[in-house]
């Protein structure tokens, strides 16, 4: 079963109003909402979302690996949507590879790391 | 994220485990501490840039932010290099870090890495220095000067509007984040005032030493300080880069630290530098030429 977007969206969102107590989140967070421009994200709050994630969907899903090579300016340039398609197809490649009951965009954390891709 | 207590501080700490097909065949993996630089700086430089490169390539990878900094507790007092040192060795304590390190500096954080390095020389088996210096008198003057300039002028009213302006949002943040930090600590008048170890002292240093400047940064002026001080060390300079070059381009201070890392540090290669994904989608940047001298 493909995983679902609006469901990564939404978890991402909450994660994203949590790190920022809400300071920077200014209306819906889309998936064209920027990290920089529209959510005034330091790269120290990058650094927050990635420990979240990592949390929440295991090492299958890495920030530091989706912006590996870019520069600090770039990344802050990144859409949410980016992040959301780099979580789906983590979670899809999680799910090809074996790991059982990775159900819509929700992985246990327990079981994440079973079938990380290598 | 983690908050570790050290010190008598609320430490932000963030740790990336070694790629364990690379520490598995060694044996303990070697521990590496990156530390950031002052005002502006965070742990992020090095998360988002060096650390899951250099745990990718074997290395249990720590990074901390300074006390005044990030998510650390900012007190208000205690900004004299000696702090900063205990600040370290408390965390590395707390960690119970009790082996050898190799210690990354960006800016003053590899002052620190030399300071610690000079009270705990057992300790320290590798330093990398990113558009740093030992700590000299030379070099303490240089910072001290821009923090003097930064404590009189981003206090002022027009001050962020103007950096906006003329260098963008990003830096008019950088230099919020700055006043902040400057406002609320003694660090403009602690730093000046720091012990100094002796030269005799920094020259002892008898472990793999590596220094990366960028060419058009002020900072490549205090090589032949550190030089002479220490003559083993590898020197490379990123033609046209400035103060901001491990952010600006992470490849190539990637590539510089790795191959230093296998040639001067005896660091298994055989396993890629980077963490592969940006590789495979091809955004990687690639590596700016550089000039060891």
């Amino acid at each position: 079963m493909p995983v679902d977007r609006a469901v990564i969206l939404a978890e991402v969102g909450e994660m994203l109003h949590a790190i920022l107590d809400d300071a920077g989140v200014d209306g819906e967070i889309t998936m064209a909402t920027r990290f920089q421009d529209d959510l005034e994200m330091e790269s120290i709050d990058v650094v927050s979302l990635a420990g979240r994630l990592q949390g929440r969907y295991g090492d299958a899903v890495n920030l530091a690996q989706l912006v590996a090579g870019l520069d600090l300016d770039s990344i802050r340039q990144l859409q949410v949507g980016q992040l959301v398609e780099h979580i789906a197809a983590a979670l899809d490649r999680t799910e090809a590879s074996g790991t059982p009951d990775t159900s819509v965009g929700t992985v246990d954390t327990s079981q994440g790391r079973a079938g990380t891709p290598a | 994220m983690s908050m570790v207590r050290a010190n008598g501080l609320s430490v932000h700490v963030e740790e990336v485990a070694p790629a364990e097909a690379v520490a598995g065949r060694h044996g303990a993996a070697p521990t590496a501490v990156l530390i950031h630089g002052l005002t502006t700086d965070t742990l992020a430089s090095w998360y988002l840039t060096l650390a899951h490169p250099l745990a990718a390539a074997g290395l249990r990878v720590i990074m901390y932010d300074l006390r005044g900094h990030g998510h650390t507790e900012r007190p208000p007092e205690g900004y004299a290099l000696d702090d900063f040192v205990d600040d370290l060795t408390a965390l590395l304590a707390a960690l119970d870090v009790t082996g050898p390190i190799h210690l990354f500096g960006n800016s003053f954080g590899g002052t620190i890495a030399f300071g610690y390095a000079v009270r705990h020389p057992e300790r320290v088996t590798a330093i990398a220095a990113i558009e740093s210096s030992p700590p000299t008198a030379a070099w303490f003057e240089q910072v001290a000067q821009q923090l003097d300039h930064a404590a009189a002028y981003l206090p002022r009213e027009h001050a962020l509007a103007e950096i906006r302006a003329e260098r963008g949002e990003l830096a008019s943040r950088r230099a919020r984040t700055a006043r902040e930090v400057l406002a609320g600590t003694s660090l403009v008048r602690d730093l000046p005032a720091s012990r100094l170890p002796a030269e005799e002292v920094i020259a002892a240093i008898g472990c793999p030493v590596l220094w990366v400047y960028g060419g058009a940064s002020p900072v490549v002026g205090l090589v032949p300080e550190a030089r002479r001080l220490l003559p083993r060390a590898r020197f490379v300079t990123v033609p046209g880069q400035r103060h901001s070059l491990l952010v600006d381009q992470p490849a190539a201070v990637r590539d510089i630290v790795l191959s230093w890392l296998r040639e001067d540090c005896g660091l298994p290669p055989g396993q890629p530098g980077h963490t592969g994904l940006s590789g495979q989608d091809g955004r990687d940047q690639p590596s700016a030429p550089a000039t060891t001298h």
